[in-house]
């Protein structure tokens, strides 16, 4: 910063006006490069956003004119109770996504760091591939495995331990969790690549220094590992936290936000108030309370976990 | 010499800026004005065509000569295709941007609802109220109720969709069990005892999403006599009749008589079907065509259809469920040959009688139930069954249904009572009660 300033300060003085001056003897150019960027950044960013501020203050069924309601949508979404269950729900996504997935994947990946393992390449393969299957394959196929009278995890059960069949998907509470084990199976290889690719970064000298100072695994896991992999981990940890707020396809293709509304989250309370419901002023509303959790969230885990801090 | 490039200040950037934006807005908006409007009432006419179902592309196709000889257009039909939902979401978009939509648009019954909220069917859909004004009672009215609104006719049913009883004659021969029951009373006895001696139901139901799971109750509800909605739209689901019917489905379900499946076409239900777990179902007269028959059809001959078990204490021995209105969109050029191509070839008996043979869709004019064509074709996959016979004689107590604006709020909140009431957690009148509570919050009012 200091030598930055130093050099400004030596500049010729016909620079100097250049950079400082009303006029701009770079012409336009400099303008029409940067431009494009934020004439999109513009278009799809901040006006969709305004539009939905705006939006989320009427009542409007899809067409015709919007009428202008106030603050009535907010009000009405704090008495819904079925926005505060999909408030809920998402909630426990987000949890599961990082209590659970983040952790088991970096688990998965530390497995596949390990010295020695064989078909490294596969294990890899396998983990990714459901990253790239098609979330209506993936429904089809969960509700084939987790149907209750019909499904091939309560058939393995009742055949292994003589178990009687669970409703993994018509339970209101068991929905939820299968939900999430769901999210854990398609998400955790993805998220894995992004631990491989950090483990493989720490310096080999760091296990070498820990080991002869006597550490054992789990204290060279916390003592080198982690913090070695702590800018990496923050952001898994914040960019599943708004992936999984924002949680669509799996309660959508496997139980449609049910039994009843107990696996609903915000994202399809919105998609339903909006396209099932003609209700789109109050679907905006909701979409602005889950921008501000989510951004409001995410700036707290961005501060607790240091993103864009040096060590 | 390098030329000095011109100097230009930020200001001026701005203002360049400007004018091209607004220059390319005033490009956009004169791509957007709405074209000529002017109607055309005679010859070649190109006309949009909306659907969810190819089965409907094939039936306009064909039926084009036809309506080509009771009107006075050269149809030229272009096709697009879309889910359910997603037609109505296009219909929608495309008609704020003011151009896109289409002249002929199907819309599935559940989809149409929404069409009800504001203003949507009358500023989009023509009211064919007159259109079909010489068709008198013939026009079944259990099938206008549901696409009409503020008693206007918004789109013309292509179908009579009454519930039976699919039941696999093999399996009930063999368990010494009658074609038929009398009353649900008598099928609730039979199913305990099966269940509990043979593991198998003699019905299902869907208890995973929403939608299904609101349907099968509202086929049974609606031969009790009794609606979801009244007329006007209001919700009427806290009623004896109500709390009749969730109590038969309840007991149903806890005694094993009846099974519970995700949804009605998912593979739950096809492994029922084909493990022969479930001996039957309550479904509208289609489901052979969208259930039965595409999950086991290797069961062909082993199945029949009979009215279905009455409730005790009133009601028909059907219900409905489904249905695909066309409707013709206002204001277009287009807009008089889509009205006539819907009505010359939907109120149309020769074209009843084939959509009945090629797609399974009962009539909607009473008068085509007495054809003897329909009355002798003899189904295979069902033994050889008249089917015709046993729709000809319930089609009199078809009930209609009432849409609301509100169905997909009542679908939502009705679901999860419903498997409440099915869990044995709450009795059913108290499903009901805490559903009708729910619905008034989530209708805001």
């Amino acid at each position: 910063m200091m030598s930055t300033h130093t050099e400004l300060t030596v500049l010729p003085k016909n620079l100097r006006r250049r950079h400082g001056g009303r006029n701009l003897r770079g012409g336009a150019a400099p303008y029409l490069f940067i431009a494009p960027f934020y004439l999109l950044y513009a278009l799809f960013m901040i006006v969709p956003v305004f539009a939905a501020i705006v939006l989320s203050t009427t009542e409007w069924v899809g067409i015709g004119a919007p009428t202008f309601i106030g603050f009535d949508n907010y009000l009405d979404l704090a008495r819904d109770t079925s926005f505060g269950g999909a408030l809920v729900n998402s909630g426990i996504y987000t949890l599961i996504a990082v209590i659970i997935v983040v952790p088991v994947s970096l688990l998965v990946a530390q497995g596949l760091n390990a010295q020695g393992l064989k078909f490294r390449d596969a294990f890899r393969v396998a983990y990714f591939v459901p990253m790239v299957i098609s979330p209506i394959v993936i429904a089809l196929i969960f509700s084939l495995i987790l149907d209750r009278d019909y499904g091939l995890l309560n058939a393995s059960l009742h055949a292994l331990f003589g178990l009687p069949n669970v409703d993994w998907l018509g339970d209101p509470t068991i929905a939820k969790f299968a939900i999430g084990f769901v999210l854990l199976w398609r998400t955790v290889g993805y998220l894995t690549i992004f631990f491989l690719a950090a483990l493989q970064n720490v310096p080999k000298e760091l296990y070498e220094a820990a080991a002869l100072d006597g550490a054992g695994r789990w204290r060279t896991f916390t003592t080198v590992t982690l913090p070695s992999i702590r800018p990496v981990a923050a952001f898994v940890v914040v960019t599943s936290f708004i992936s999984a707020a924002q949680l669509f396809d799996e309660p959508y293709l496997l139980t449609k936000g049910g039994p009843g509304e107990s696996t609903l989250s915000v994202a399809m309370f919105i998609f339903r108030a909006a396209f099932e419901r003609q209700q789109f002023g109050y679907a905006a509303a909701a979409g602005v309370v889950l921008f501000a959790v989510v951004f409001i969230v995410s700036q707290a885990l961005n501060r607790i976990l240091g993103i864009g801090r040096d060590q | 010499m390098t030329p000095e490039s011109p100097t230009l200040s930020r200001r001026g950037l701005f203002r360049l800026a400007a004018g091209a934006g607004g220059l390319a807005l005033l490009a956009g908006l004169a791509g957007c004005a709405p074209r000529s409007t002017a109607p055309i009432a005679s010859g070649a006419v190109d006309l949009s065509f909306w659907t969810h179902d190819d089965a409907y592309v094939k039936f306009f196709t064909d039926a084009v000569p036809l309506a080509e000889k009771a009107s006075p257009f050269a149809y030229d039909i272009h096709v697009t295709k879309a889910g359910a939902a997603d037609i109505v979401t296009k219909l929608i978009a495309q008609a704020v941007a003011g151009t896109g939509t289409p002249d002929v648009v199907g819309l599935e019954i559940g989809a149409f609802s929404r069409t009800l909220r504001g203003n949507i069917a009358p500023e989009l859909l023509v009211d064919l109220s007159d259109a079909v004004a010489p068709f008198g009672d013939d026009l079944i009215a259990a099938r206008r109720a549901p696409f009409s609104k503020d008693g206007k006719l918004y789109a013309l049913d292509s179908d009579t969709p009454m519930t039976v009883y699919y039941h696999r004659a093999d399996e009930f021969e063999r368990l010494g069990l009658p074609g038929t029951f009398e009353t649900w009373d008598d099928f609730l006895a039979a199913g305990e005892k099966l269940a509990a001696a043979e593991g198998v139901s003699l019905g299902a139901i869907a208890t995973s999403d929403p939608g299904g799971t609101v349907q099968t109750f509202h086929v049974h509800l609606l031969q009790r006599g009794a609606d979801l909605f009244d007329e006007s739209g209001r919700p009427t689901i806290d009623t004896p009749e109500a709390v009749e019917t969730l109590t038969m489905l309840s007991a149903g379900v806890q005694s094993g008589a009846i099974a519970t499946v995700s949804d009605m076409y998912g593979p739950g239900m096809q492994s029922g079907l084909k493990s022969g777990k479930i001996l039957g179902v309550n479904m509208p007269s289609w489901y052979s065509t969208y259930g039965i028959q595409p999950s086991a059809p290797e069961q062909a001959g082993a199945w029949r259809i009979a009215p279905l078990p009455r409730f005790a204490s009133g009601g028909g021995r059907t219900g409905a469920g489904g249905g695909t209105g066309f409707a013709a969109l206002r204001n277009k050029p287009a807009t008089e040959a889509g009205v006539q191509l819907i009505t010359s070839t939907y109120l149309d008996k020769e074209q009843q009688v084939a959509r009945y043979k090629a797609m399974g869709y009962l009539p909607t004019l009473r008068s085509v139930y007495e054809s003897q064509e329909l009355i002798a074709l003899e189904d295979e996959f069902f033994g050889g069954q008249r089917l015709f016979e046993v729709y000809r004689d319930i089609i009199d107590e078809a009930p209609a249904v009432h849409q609301s604006e509100n169905k997909p709020i009542m679908d939502t909140v009705l679901s999860g009572h419903l498997l409440r009431a099915y869990r044995g957690q709450v009795s059913p009148a108290e499903a009901l009660a805490d559903a009708a509570h729910d619905f008034r919050g989530q209708a805001r009012g």
